[in-house]
């Protein structure tokens, strides 16, 4: 129910974005009973409602959805499983009884700061963006600099343009998005610079939003200054070389009042840091065994809090199967502990989960260091899939069938991504 | 005397430059796709390029100001602008359901209507 | 013209017009502070490094060095009453070379002297010992356990609150644009223009920080000058919290402290700031320069830290004046006194300069009576963060506000905003700066829309005519009104 919190709990979620829900879900289909997930927006479905482009769900629902469509089956469906949804609220900790027991403490308006006990835990906070400060854009520190995601909130739910002549720093797909965005709202977007030589988002998005529309993207650029005492006036661009290293000799200025930053995204695990969970310092999320568990106990986790996702598709997966163990956990059903280390090898920047077990059935996520066409998959000496192409943009996954593992000798697999001569 | 047009696949991420050469409106050939779907879309993109497009409207009432919206069948790529504009007309007021339809025929295009995208009650 | 006459015009609520406001308002004054910024602190305090020096090593000589160990005095009385926070951490001056363990043996006969106390000289392996992630080829420390940290702005904040309790008027947005005096030297007003009108007053105290030598110069007054020098500082990640317990400095140079290591009052570790002179009073801007430098120091005095820890970076301005020291005294037009050229270490004898400005005043025949209802405490702002679950659940089952985070990083409630709204904000960056709200690892990313909500509400304005920290610096701007503008077809 919307707005209930009682207790106690087989299941607690936190977060009640895509992740969250399916992993309510999961927890629901696997027998859970008594099933509650803690939001802290006015509304679950995460950033979900202020995406309101479409692309979501071509996978799961074979559909292409919008954001806030693909949220809204999901609530519903968390509804209709009889699941617990309390929002406006926040955990402010989770503590350890003697007996395994999680004690969560949960502030909302409505029911004051209240501890609830619970069996499993799946934490699906999401991540936050990566901010000015990160890459330490000298010069001024005007307003008009900010985040393409509360942009996004600016425009989209708030119903403000966050300026009118804009430019965007990173090709990733939000920033490209709000470049599209803004045009149909009638900013004049002047450009987007990416530091890299390639764009970090889906060509699809680039044609879509930036060829379509006549704006320029210029590649191994970066931003060397932003000037303006109270708003933004302008920035100074720069080619980079080198080593990423601006070649001050070609910096020029660009006129401007706002410029959104879409320079990355980072697993919010600061909860999980102060419980102790141990951090995979690659994703920045927790390391997980093959069921999503994270180094305590009875707590599990999916979604962006895990790693940084492209597809919410794969976000729902992911956290059905958490949601789905960690009601098994409730209901005190275990596993045996994994027995097969999974190490990233050539070409692989990471895998998640970090281990597995044999007898199981796996799915594995994982992204590449950089581009490769056509390229292989080789895993252990177990298994081997080709690939037409990888880029780091798109996560990879794949599964592995349990009987794969049988002839497994060996506690480590390593995953290797190799060129494929023609 | 024929011309050549270049598009950027986007069926997939592999992304093909395709190039269509054309006399007039007849397509001649195309080229440099590793799939079928790079000579559909090169087709459909010189013929009649069309855009899926989504945006918001005023909403009153509800616990937002904007509602978001999309249009149920893609509109021609040049008028993605003017389309936008039109529907930016329309305010609703709270509540609305997801599949509420907005607007019929969208700048007189026959079957692209705008719907609503999420339910938002009256708060 | 104003019908009203004020004893005393206050020209510039920083830190240190704040502190002065309060002290006077201890007296039957009517007494006004004028802020050219949105709030106070708006200029160079909110800036500052937030150090309370201990004090040994500004030479007897000078005004600074009067003032300084009796402001570090004062600070723990002040905290009590003012509830902002104040830590003495302690500070540690160290070295490398032994061919400076002279200088730093007579810092540590200054310090004595001048009456500093719980001065200790550590050797090699007390300073590894207790602060074990410096690095090790650093040979000695003076150690000054009476070294501490503040937020400034909170401490300004405070100041003006206990002020304007007191019956002491607060004007923002106004900067003073001319002075004029009346040529009649005794009962003569000095008439001080805003744009917002003209302050008829007995007295006017500048404290005008990088601007001092303008206002002093609107009535002739400037026998000095004022040569802005800008410190760039760095705010690091939380990870490096614990790193350095103390304070960490080397000698001072004739210029500057040097860059520092210094463990906020939040737990935060920031390091700088560089000086550097600059023509421009308005020059707050941070370089690429700035950070190399900081950090190739930096990294060699303490390897854990690194230049990408940066969370975010700013740069502040220092009122030096060319004098050399504080100028603070009479001019040569009564009842204009001037307080000027207060740079480090301005902050920590800014309680004292409250009380020698009261002082002069009074010897410059203001008649002071003391207040026998003189309110000298503050609430101070509620920390929901800080307060223990027992104290947290009373709090929010009286104010439901207070479950409601409104920053999910610093764990700050929606109670508090409304509280730093009560107390002054009418800014984002007032609201964050009262409340942390934005503060953390996000850096508004959360809690921006929300506040401009509030602001927005509790205003009476529209949510585009919330400022980041006033003046022309909007946030957002509404969205195109179709029915007024002209649709265009054709190619995008």
């Amino acid at each position: 129910m919307l707005g209930r919190m009682e207790g106690p709990y087989d299941v607690m979620v936190v977060g009640g974005g895509p992740a969250g829900l399916a992993a309510a879900i999961g927890a629901r289909d696997a027998g859970a009973r008594r099933v509650l997930v803690i939001d802290r927006e006015a509304e679950a479905g995460g950033i979900l409602l202020q995406c309101i482009h479409s692309g979501f769900g071509l996978h799961y629902f074979k559909q292409e959805l919008t954001g806030p469509e693909y949220a809204e089956r999901f609530v519903t469906e968390a509804l209709d499983h009889e699941i617990d949804i309390l929002p406006n609220s926040y955990v402010s900790g989770i503590g350890l009884d003697s007996d395994g027991a999680k004690r969560v403490r949960i502030l909302s308006d409505h029911y004051g700061l209240q501890t609830k006990t619970c069996r499993s835990v799946v934490l699906a906070m999401g991540c936050r963006e990566r901010t000015r400060g990160a890459i330490r854009i000298p010069g001024t520190r005007p307003s008009g600099v900010l985040t393409a995601g509360l942009a996004q909130k600016f425009t989209n739910m708030m119903g403000y343009l966050p300026g009118r002549r804009v430019a965007i720093l990173g090709s990733g797909d939000i920033g490209l998005i709000m470049a599209r965005r803004l045009v149909l709202e009638g900013c004049e977007v002047v450009g987007v610079f990416e530091l890299m030589p390639y764009s970090n988002g889906l060509t699809r998005n680039v044609v879509q939003c930036l060829d379509d529309f006549g704006i320029p993207l210029h590649l191994s650029t970066t931003v060397t200054e932003i000037m303006g005492q109270d708003r933004l006036r302008g920035i100074k661009v720069a080619p980079v070389g080198p080593g990423f290293k601006p070649d001050m000799s070609k910096e020029h200025a660009i006129d401007c009042d706002t410029l959104l930053l879409s320079i990355g995204l980072i697993p919010e695990n600061e909860m999980s840091q102060s419980l102790g969970i141990q951090l995979d310092l690659t994703t920045r999320g927790p390391i997980v065994s093959s069921t999503l568990e994270t180094s305590l106990p009875g707590v599990f986790a999916c979604g962006n809090v895990l790693h940084v996702h492209d597809l919410v598709d794969f976000v729902t997966g992911e956290a059905l199967r958490a949601g789905r163990h960690a009601g098994e956990y409730a209901m005190g059903i275990r596993r045996a502990q994994d027995n097969i280390r999974l190490v990233p090898g050539d070409n692989v920047r990471y895998c998640v989960p970090h281990s597995l077990s044999t007898g199981h059935e796996h799915q594995i996520f994982m992204r590449c260091k950089e581009p490769m066409k056509p390229c292989e998959i080789i895993i252990g000496d177990i298994m081997r899939k080709k690939l037409s192409f990888v880029v780091p943009a798109e996560m990879i996954m794949f599964k592995i069938k349990p009987d794969a593992l049988d002839q497994f000798q060996g506690d480590t697999l390593r995953i290797d991504i190799r060129p494929l001569d023609r | 005397m024929s011309d050549l047009k270049n598009f950027t696949c986007i069926g997939c991420p592999i992304g093909c430059p395709l190039q269509l050469t054309h006399e007039g409106r007849d397509i001649l050939e195309i080229e440099g796709f590793q799939c079928n779907r790079g000579a559909k879309y090169a087709k459909q993109e010189f013929e009649d390029p069309r855009r899926f497009m989504s945006t918001t409207v005023a909403i009153e009432g509800a616990r937002w100001k904007r509602l978001p919206v999309k249009v149920t069948a893609p509109v021609p790529k040049d008028r993605v602008v003017a389309a936008a504009f039109e529907i930016h007309k329309l305010a609703v007021t709270a509540p609305v359901r997801l599949g509420d339809v907005l607007l019929k025929d969208l700048l007189g295009e026959k079957g692209v209507d705008v719907v609503a995208t999420r339910t938002m009650d009256r708060i | 013209m104003g019908s009203e006459i004020y004893d005393v015009a206050i020209v510039g609520g920083g830190v240190i017009g704040c502190a002065i406001a309060r002290e006077l308002s201890r007296y039957d004054l009517k007494v006004v502070l004028l802020e050219r910024n949105a709030e106070v602190g708006f200029g160079t305090t909110k800036t500052n490094s937030g150090i309370i020096h201990p004090g040994h090593d500004t030479p007897m000589s000078t005004l600074k060095g009067r003032l300084v160990v009796k402001g570090n005095r004062m600070f723990d009385q002040l905290q009590k009453e003012l509830k902002f926070g104040f830590e003495r951490i302690g500070a540690i001056y160290w070295i490398r070379d032994e061919e400076d363990m002279p200088r730093l043996e007579a810092l540590m006969r200054l310090g004595i002297e001048k009456g500093v106390d719980g001065l200790e000289m550590w050797d090699q392996s007390r300073l590894s010992r207790e602060e074990p992630n410096l690095s090790h080829d650093l040979i000695a420390a003076l150690f000054a356990p009476s070294g501490g940290v503040i937020n400034p702005y909170e401490f300004a904040f405070a100041l003006i609150e206990c002020a304007e309790n007191n019956g002491v008027e607060l004007r923002v947005d106004s900067p003073v644009t001319s002075i004029d005096h009346d040529a009649v030297a005794d009962g003569g007003l000095l008439h001080v223009h805003t744009p917002g009108g003209t302050v008829d007053a007995r007295y006017v105290v500048n404290a005008a920080g990088v601007y001092a030598d303008v206002i002093a110069g609107m009535v002739g007054a400037d026998d000095f000058r004022i040569v802005p020098r800008k410190g760039e500082e760095f705010m690091l990640d939380k990870r490096l919290h614990g790193v350095v317990r103390r304070l960490v400095f080397p000698l001072p140079t004739g210029v500057t402290k040097g860059t520092l290591i210094i463990p906020t009052y939040d737990g935060t570790i920031m390091v700088g700031p560089t000086a550097h002179d600059t023509g421009d009073r308005e020059d707050v801007t941070t370089s690429v320069a700035g950070a190399n430098e900081i950090f190739s120091y930096v990294t060699k005095l303490c390897p854990s830290i690194h230049q990408s820890d940066v969370i975010t970076a700013f740069a502040g301005l220092r009122a030096v004046s060319s004098t050399g020291d504080f100028v603070i005294g009479p001019t040569k037009v009564k009842g204009f006194i001037n307080v000027a050229g207060i740079q480090s270490p301005g902050l920590t004898s800014a309680p004292a300069i409250g009380e020698y400005v009261r002082e002069i005043l009074g010897d410059e025949g203001l008649r002071l009576d003391e207040k026998s209802d003189f309110l000298a405490e503050i609430a101070g702002p509620p920390r929901f963060a800080k307060a223990l679950p027992r104290e947290q659940e009373k709090m929010v089952e009286a104010n439901p506000a207070f479950g409601r985070i409104v920053c999910r990083c610093e764990l700050v409630t929606e109670a508090e905003i409304h509280d730093a709204i009560d107390h002054g904000a009418r800014t984002v960056d007032g609201v964050k700066f009262r409340c942390r709200a934005g503060m953390g690892r996000c850096q508004g990313g959360f809690c921006t829309s929300r506040i401009i909500n509030i602001l927005s509400e509790r205003l009476g304005i529209p949510p585009e005519a919330v400022t980041k920290r006033g003046g022309g610096s909007w946030i957002m701007t509404p969205m195109s009104d179709p029915s007024r503008e002209v649709a265009g077809e054709g190619e995008v």
